[in-house]
C-alpha cells in the first residue's frame, strides 16, 4: 500500500500542474465568491421582507423589483449546495424547482383556502412543507392570475408577507452559519473532520461548479426542451415571472466567477465560458417559449451543447489541472 | 405443446450439438463493464484470480450485467438512463441480441435472471408517470417481453434473486428523474425509497423504508446471502454532515439494521456506498465507495466494524472463496482475505462500477 501511495503521489505531482493548488485558492473564492454572495443575497432578501411589510398587493411594481434581485441574488449563489444551505433544508425551501408534481400551487391553495393560520408566526411556518415556502411559491402568489384572485386579498397579504419573511430568514442563517463557522472549516481544512484536507474542500468547491452547470443544462434547459416530438415550454424555470433565461445567465456568470478564483491558467475554459454567455445573450426568448419552433428550439440546444463543452473541459482539464482525481467511478454517481 | 417431430428434432439436435455452458468460455468467475484506453466500451469475463478471459465490445458505456444461470450468455446493461440492454453471447464474443426498452421506458443498469434462466428482469423507468417498473423477458424466445409489473416505488435501481429461487428483491431508490434532464434529480426533497420483495406475479411481499430522518437515503446497491439476508447500499442525499449510515442488513420480515463505520472512518464513505458484497464465507459484508477512495469490512454476525482497506476509484465488489474480490476505476482487480489484499492484476482499462457474479 505505502509504496503505491507513494508512487501514485509522484505521478500526481508530474500531470498536475496546479495554478494554485493549496490554501490560497480556498480562501480567495471564500472571500472573492461564496461570503459576498451570500452577504448580498441575505441583503437583497433583507430588502424584499422590509417591503413587502409595507406594501404586500401582487401587482405592486417595488415589491415585484425586489422578488427579482433577491431571486438574482439567491440563483448566483444557488450552485453552493454544500454546509449551510443544506441544513434544515434551507435551499430547497429557498427554491423548490423542478416542481414535477405541481407541488408548490397545491400547498399554496391549500394555505390560502383553508385561511390556515401558520402565516402569523414565523416558527409555524418554517413547518409549512417546502413547496409551499420560497421564491417559486412568492412567484406563484405575484405573477399567477389563479392566486391573485384565490381566497380574500387580507390572507393573500399576510401570504406573501411570511413567504418574504421565510425567505430573509433562511438567507440570514445561511450567511450567519457561513461566518459562524463553515468559512473557517474550510480555511483550516486538514485539521478538521469536515474537510480532512485542502484537497477535500478544494473537490467539494469544484464539485458545487460542476454540479451547478449540470443543474443549468438538464434541468434549467433540459426540462423545456423535452424531447424533440415534444417540446415541453410550460416547464421553464421560473416562466411566469419571465426568468427562464436569465437563471442560465446569471449561473454561467457565477461559474465563471468561480472558476476563474480556482485556476488562472485555463483560457480554453474561460473560451467556453465566454461563448455559451454570448450565445445566452443572443437568445430574444426569456421563457423558452420558442423551443416548440425549429429555429427557438435550434437555439436553446446549442447553447445546451456549450454548456456541456464547458462541463467536458471542466471534468477532463480543469479538475485534474486542480489535481482533483478525475475517478471513472467517482465522478458516475450511480 | 411440441408434437411428435419437434420433439425428436429436439432430443437429436441436443445429442448432436451439446449446448454451450460457461465452462465452453473458461468458466469466468464474474462479469464487468470498462472503458478501454481507445475510448471504447468493453464488458469483460474475469476468472477467479482476476485475468481477463473475453472482452466483448459495447456500443456505449455499460453498467452492471447479468450472467445467465447456465447458457454462457450474459446481458450488458447500458448507463441509465439507457434505454437498450445488449445480450451477449460468450462463446463467439459477439453480441446475440439487443433488447430495447419499451417506448416511454429506459433501463437502470441492472437485471437478473429467473432461477431457470428463462426469465430476464430489468429495473425500468416509466418515465412521464415516473413509476418504478420490473420488465419481464423471456429468455427462451429471444428475450421477448412478457410482462412487467410495479417496483414497488421510484427509482428502482438493483434487482437480484432470492434464494427460495422466486421472489425478486428490488432497491426502489426513491429518486425521480427524466431523460429530458439527463441524470439531474427531480425530487430530492419529498423522496421517500424502499427495499421490496416481489412474488413472481408482481405481488408485494414484504417492504421497508427507512426512518423519516433518513429518507433522503437512497437505496442502491444489494447483495443476497443464501440465508436470504440482503444487505443494502446507500447513497445519501442529503446535507453531509450528518453522515448517516451507508450499510443496511434486512431479513424479510424483520426490520433493517443499519451499519457505520467509527466516525473517522465513516466520514471517508463521503456518502456514498457504489457497491456492496457478501464475502465467500459470509461472515463479512463489504462496501465501496469511489469517492473516498475506501472499502469498508463488516461483520455479519454481530454487524462489528472490521476496518477498511485504501484504494483509488474502488467500486465493483464481488464475494470469492476467501473473502472479496474488487476492482477499481484505475484498471485494478484485487482479491482480498479479511482486509489483506491477496492478489492483484492490474488491467490497460477502466472498471466500471460493478463485479458480478457468474452463478
Amino acid at each position: 500500500m505505502t509504496g503505491k501511495s507513494v508512487l501514485l503521489l509522484g505521478l500526481c505531482a508530474q500531470l498536475a500542474l496546479p495554478a494554485f493548488a493549496d490554501g490560497s485558492a480556498i480562501d480567495r473564492v471564500l472571500d472573492e465568491h461564496v461570503l459576498p454572495g451570500y452577504r448580498g443575497f441575505a441583503q437583497e432578501s433583507a430588502v424584499l421582507a422590509g417591503t413587502a411589510a409595507k406594501q404586500c398587493s401582487s401587482t405592486d411594481a417595488g415589491l415585484r423589483e425586489s422578488f427579482h434581485s433577491s431571486f438574482d441574488a439567491w440563483i448566483r449563489v444557488s450552485h453552493l449546495r454544500f454546509g449551510p444551505s443544506e441544513v434544515e433544508d434551507r435551499a430547497f425551501a429557498l427554491a423548490f424547482w423542478p416542481d414535477t408534481k405541481g407541488k408548490t400551487p397545491k400547498a399554496l391553495r391549500n394555505l390560502i383556502l383553508n385561511s390556515d393560520p401558520v402565516v402569523e408566526s414565523r416558527e409555524e411556518f418554517r413547518q409549512v412543507s417546502i413547496a409551499g415556502r420560497g421564491f417559486h411559491a412568492l412567484e406563484f402568489m405575484l405573477y399567477d392570475p389563479e392566486f391573485a384572485e384565490l381566497g380574500e386579498p387580507d390572507y393573500r397579504c399576510a401570504l406573501i408577507r411570511a413567504i418574504t419573511a421565510d425567505i430573509a430568514e433562511s438567507a440570514a442563517a445561511i450567511l450567519a452559519d457561513w461566518e459562524g463557522g463553515h468559512a473557517d472549516l474550510m480555511r483550516t481544512a486538514g485539521s478538521n473532520d469536515t474537510y480532512q484536507s485542502q484537497q477535500e474542500a478544494l473537490k467539494r468547491i469544484f464539485t458545487a461548479l460542476t454540479t451547478g452547470l449540470q443543474f443549468t443544462s438538464e434541468a434549467r434547459l433540459g426540462r423545456p426542451l423535452g424531447t424533440f416530438e415534444r417540446p415541453r415550454p410550460k416547464r421553464s424555470e421560473a416562466r411566469r415571472s419571465g426568468r427562464s433565461l436569465n437563471h442560465v445567465i446569471l449561473s454561467l456568470e457565477s461559474a465563471r466567477d468561480l472558476s476563474a478564483l480556482l485556476s488562472d491558467r485555463t483560457p480554453e475554459l474561460d473560451a467556453a465560458l465566454s461563448a455559451a454567455l454570448i450565445q445566452a445573450g443572443q437568445i430574444d426568448d426569456p421563457i423558452f417559449a420558442g423551443v416548440s419552433d425549429p429555429r427557438g428550439r435550434f437555439e436553446v440546444e446549442a447553447l445546451q451543447q456549450s454548456i456541456d463543452h464547458v462541463r467536458q473541459i471542466l471534468t477532463d482539464e480543469t479538475g485534474p489541472r486542480l489535481g482533483l482525481a478525475a475517478g471513472f467511478n467517482l465522478l458516475d454517481g450511480d | 405443446m411440441a408434437d411428435r417431430r419437434t420433439f425428436l428434432t429436439g432430443i437429436l439436435a441436443a445429442a448432436l450439438c451439446p449446448r454451450p455452458t460457461w465452462a465452453d468460455v473458461g468458466s469466468p468467475k464474474y462479469l464487468a463493464a470498462a472503458r478501454m484506453p481507445d475510448g471504447g466500451f468493453v464488458l469483460a469475463g474475469l476468472t477467479g484470480d482476476g485475468v481477463a478471459i473475453f472482452r466483448i465490445p459495447l456500443p456505449g458505456r455499460g453498467h452492471a450485467a447479468a450472467a445467465h444461470p447456465s447458457r454462457p450468455e450474459a446481458v450488458a446493461f447500458a448507463r441509465r438512463p439507457g434505454t437498450y440492454a445488449i445480450v451477449l453471447d460468450c462463446l463467439s464474443g459477439r453480441p446475440r441480441l439487443q433488447i430495447e426498452a419499451p417506448r416511454g421506458r429506459h433501463f437502470y443498469g441492472h437485471g437478473a435472471f429467473s432461477a431457470d434462466g428463462s426469465l430476464l428482469f430489468t429495473t425500468e423507468n416509466d418515465f412521464d408517470t415516473s413509476r418504478g417498473m420490473v420488465g419481464i423477458w423471456d429468455a427462451a424466445d429471444g428475450y421477448a417481453r412478457a410482462g412487467e409489473m410495479s417496483s414497488g416505488g421510484i427509482g428502482p435501481h438493483d434487482v437480484q434473486l432470492m434464494p427460495d429461487r422466486r421472489t425478486l428483491v428490488v432497491a426502489n431508490g426513491g429518486i425521480e428523474t427524466h431523460p429530458d434532464s439527463g441524470r439531474a434529480k427531480l425530487n430530492l426533497p419529498a423522496m421517500r425509497p424502499n427495499l421490496s420483495y416481489l412474488d413472481p406475479s408482481g405481488g408485494i411481499v414484504d417492504q421497508i423504508e427507512l426512518k423519516p430522518e433518513f429518507g433522503r437515503n437512497s437505496i442502491r446497491h444489494l447483495a443476497v446471502g443464501q440465508d436470504g439476508t440482503v444487505a443494502i447500499a446507500l447513497q445519501w442525499q442529503g446535507d453531509l454532515s450528518r453522515q448517516p449510515p451507508l450499510l443496511g442488513v434486512h431479513l424479510q420480515g424483520g426490520p433493517v439494521n443499519l451499519l457505520a463505520a467509527p466516525s473517522e472512518d465513516h466520514v471517508r464513505m463521503q456518502g456514498y456506498a457504489g457497491s456492496i458484497a457478501f464475502s465467500g464465507d459470509r461472515r463479512n459484508v463489504a462496501i465501496t465507495s469511489p469517492r473516498g477512495g475506501v472499502l469498508q469490512v463488516f461483520g455479519t454476525e454481530d454487524g462489528s466494524y472490521e476496518g477498511q482497506l485504501q484504494e483509488v476509484d474502488v467500486c465493483g465488489i464481488s464475494h470469492s472463496e476467501a473473502g472479496f474480490v474488487f476492482t477499481t476505476g484505475t484498471g485494478l482487480v484485487a482479491g482480498i482475505t479479511g482486509l489483506s489484499e491477496v492478489w492483484k492484476v492490474r488491467h490497460d482499462c477502466q472498471w466500471d462500477n460493478h463485479l458480478v457474479a457468474v452463478a
